[in-house]
């Protein structure tokens, strides 16, 4: 019940005709990021910040949140209408939406991807709500030594339940640990690896990389395809908007799976991405007989769909609660709230209620104002792709150096958003995870720190990671992800190999 | 020669190897031991350069066990001469706008910019496509100056048509 009422309070902090605009806006740039190719939502959120800086924590994150829902929404209205996932999470709806889009049926795609979304969020957001003081309540126990060992497990997770390589997670960990390192050291004070180049002073600021990441990069492996757009027209028929929304009944199975699905993966560091591939083939494989998937099968929207969203929400949860973001966009986020001056973690529960249950509350709002605008406007931003690419293409281009630069008014950045342009393309190619990188780069420093101060009460002994239930604890699991997966892997690969031999 | 996509697994790994490996030098520098007050300022990135250069060896590899094993990914060209004329037109252009926006402001960089693509890779008339770039500029300048207050890059050519 305290969290009712901490909730009600929030709302009073929420709905205010200045914050009510806030999401509006956050919405709609959410929208127009998601539908561009090139600008998704870690890099849309990027930008954002540096023109947050003036306002008051509350606003500035509620514009930024709204922003992400807004940028789901977006990435699958283009999944649906231009089979292009405008996001990476929005890809497993183009299995289904695209074809149900090209029958005929695009308001009934839409709709049906929108309200699941809505209600995958909306789960997301009841578990925040239920969860977080909790969460916060249990992480005031921590020490120096178990946040060491929870950002231990969220590198581990990312390598043990990644859907890339373990390798490869394992070099973008190290490489965005290796970069946050640059610059002066928060414990000693001292400038590390600046190599004497004043640009590298202030250290590598992990806006300019994501950025370059997932901007540049992202916009350079778009062009290399070439663009076809091949819409299917978009025009909503609000009829088919409420007989679609009487159907969904139908579907409570799956999106009570999928949102389970979602809640998962949100708050372990799985992210949405994975989460929808995941549900999308969960449902494949419990569904009941009928049409195929992939022709347009109502199922494989919904479910990839509710996981997005629901693993989206609760991204957050892990972020405010422990100061672990378990996805890029809200490791930028987290990145936000660190300059705006605020701690993530259990303290900003007693210290900031305002801020954290404002926050809760505009998720409600925000998840729902985005609903009703992505329905009304989606024949506007579905005309966004029909612009020319050599015309949207420079803008998006110059868009993202501009805001790269008012990160720190520094023109060197626009040399670092280039090389990672390239950085990125070539990891999309070679299929580096980008995600661990981002995230790695966040958490480096607290990482650091946190190492630094454990070691220092247990006068350098490794022992301290092991020392009561609780790290001890946290430490084994991480091992665990860390190593069981490949000893799986492994088993499996020698029995294949094994048949192979005999059956020769 | 066709650059096959094993060749670039390899280069990036001895990019990324070469790349912890300047960062575990220059952590050396900085005392990578322990002192009375717990781990040197250097402990951290060393340890986490000799990590990445492990990271990518493994990487390098995988990717030659796999091409031993007979997989095609590894043999696929890297980049089409299509694809890589695609992202060449489209890179080279962003160099010069880094360039030009470094040296002469971002309004101008841009301008140039948007004209250039529109008119060359666009295929659009000259006016046109240097009414797309002005108009784009002047767009930036009321959104960022104006309604944010947050100045951008600004060269010669700003100052001198009064721009702050």
């Amino acid at each position: 019940m305290e969290n009712f009422e901490l909730l009600m309070g929030g709302f009073a902090t929420a709905l205010t005709p200045m914050h009510i605009t806030l999401m509006i806006v956050g919405v709609l740039l959410g929208l127009i990021v998601g539908v561009l190719p090139g600008l998704g939502a870690p890099n849309g959120v990027s930008l954002l910040i540096p023109l947050t800086f003036a306002m008051d924590p509350v606003s500035a994150i509620i514009l930024l949140a709204s922003m992400y829902w807004g940028a789901l929404f977006g990435g699958s209205t283009t999944s649906i209408l231009f089979n292009i996932p405008g996001e990476p999470s929005s890809v497993a709806t183009t299995f289904d939406g695209y074809p149900m889009a090209r029958s005929g049926q695009s308001t009934r795609a839409l709709t049906l991807a929108f309200m699941s979304a809505g209600i995958g969020a909306f789960v997301g957001i009841v578990v925040i709500t239920l969860l977080s003081s909790w969460a916060a309540r249990f992480a005031l126990r921590f020490g120096a030594a178990e946040y060491f060992a929870v950002y231990f497990l969220a590198f581990c997770a990312f390598i043990g339940m990644g859907s890339a390589s373990p390798i490869k997670t394992a070099v973008s960990l190290s490489l965005g640990l290796l970069l946050s390192t640059v610059g002066m050291d928060t414990v000693t004070g001292s400038l590390r690896l600046t190599f004497g180049l004043d640009a590298l002073l202030s250290g590598v600021s992990f806006l300019v990389v994501v950025i370059g990441l997932f901007g540049i990069g992202e916009l350079l492996a778009t062009v290399q395809d070439g663009l076809k757009f091949r819409g299917v027209a978009s025009r909503i028929d609000p009829r088919d908007v409420f007989k679609t929304m009487l159907e969904l009944p139908k579907y409570i199975t799956t999106i009570i799976r999928s949102s389970a699905v979602g809640v998962w993966m949100g708050i372990t560091p799985g992210g949405p991405t994975a989460a929808s591939f995941m549900s999308y083939g969960l449902a494949r494989q419990w569904s009941k007989p009928g049409a195929k998937f992939g022709t347009g099968r109502p199922e494989g929207i919904v479910a990839p769909e509710t996981a997005d969203h629901s693993a989206g929400t609760c991204a957050m949860l892990p972020m405010l609660a422990l100061g672990v973001p378990s996805s890029a966009t809200a490791a930028v986020m987290m990145g936000g709230l660190m300059i705006w001056g605020l701690t993530p973690g259990p303290m900003l529960f007693s210290t900031q209620p305002d801020f954290v249950w404002g926050l809760i509350a505009s998720m409600y709002i925000a998840n729902f104002v985005g609903v009703i605008l992505v329905l009304l406007t989606v024949p506007f931003f579905a005309a966004l792709l029909r612009i020319p690419f050599a015309i949207i293409g420079p803008m998006i281009v110059a868009i993202c150096f501009v805001g790269a630069y008012t990160v720190a008014n520094s023109t060197s950045d626009l040399w670092l958003v280039l090389i990672f342009g390239v950085v990125g393309f070539v990891f999309n190619k070679l299929e580096f995870p980008l995600a661990p990188l981002v995230l790695a780069m966040v958490l480096g420093s607290k990482a650091e720190s946190s190492f630094h101060q454990s070691m220092i009460a247990s006068d350098g002994s490794l022992g301290i990671f092991f020392s009561n239930y609780l790290v001890g604890t946290i430490m084994t699991i991480a091992l665990a992800l860390l190593i069981i997966p490949q000893t799986l892997k492994f088993i499996q690969y020698l029995k294949s190999h094994k048949s192979v031999d005999s059956a020769a | 020669m066709r650059i096959k996509r094993l060749h670039v697994e390899l280069a990036t790994a001895v990019t990324l190897a070469a790349v912890g490996a300047l960062g575990a030098t220059g952590a050396l520098e900085l005392g990578v031991s322990w002192s009375d007050s717990g781990p040197m300022p250097g402990y951290f990135p060393f340890y986490v350069g000799i990590i990445l250069i492990i990271a990518a060896f493994a990487s390098a590899t995988q990717a030659i066990f796999r091409m031993r094993m007979g997989s095609e990914e590894m043999r696929e060209t890297f980049l089409e001469p299509e694809q890589t004329q695609r992202v060449l037109s489209f890179l080279l252009p962003m160099v010069v706008f880094v360039v030009v926006t470094v040296f002469l402001g971002t309004y101008i960089g841009t301008a140039l910019y948007l004209f250039y693509v529109a008119w060359r890779n666009g295929g659009y008339k000259p006016w046109i496509a240097i009414l797309i770039g002005i108009a784009f500029s002047i767009a930036l300048y009321f959104v960022f100056e104006k309604a944010f207050q947050v100045p951008l890059h600004k060269g010669p050519i700003e100052e001198m048509l009064g721009i702050y």
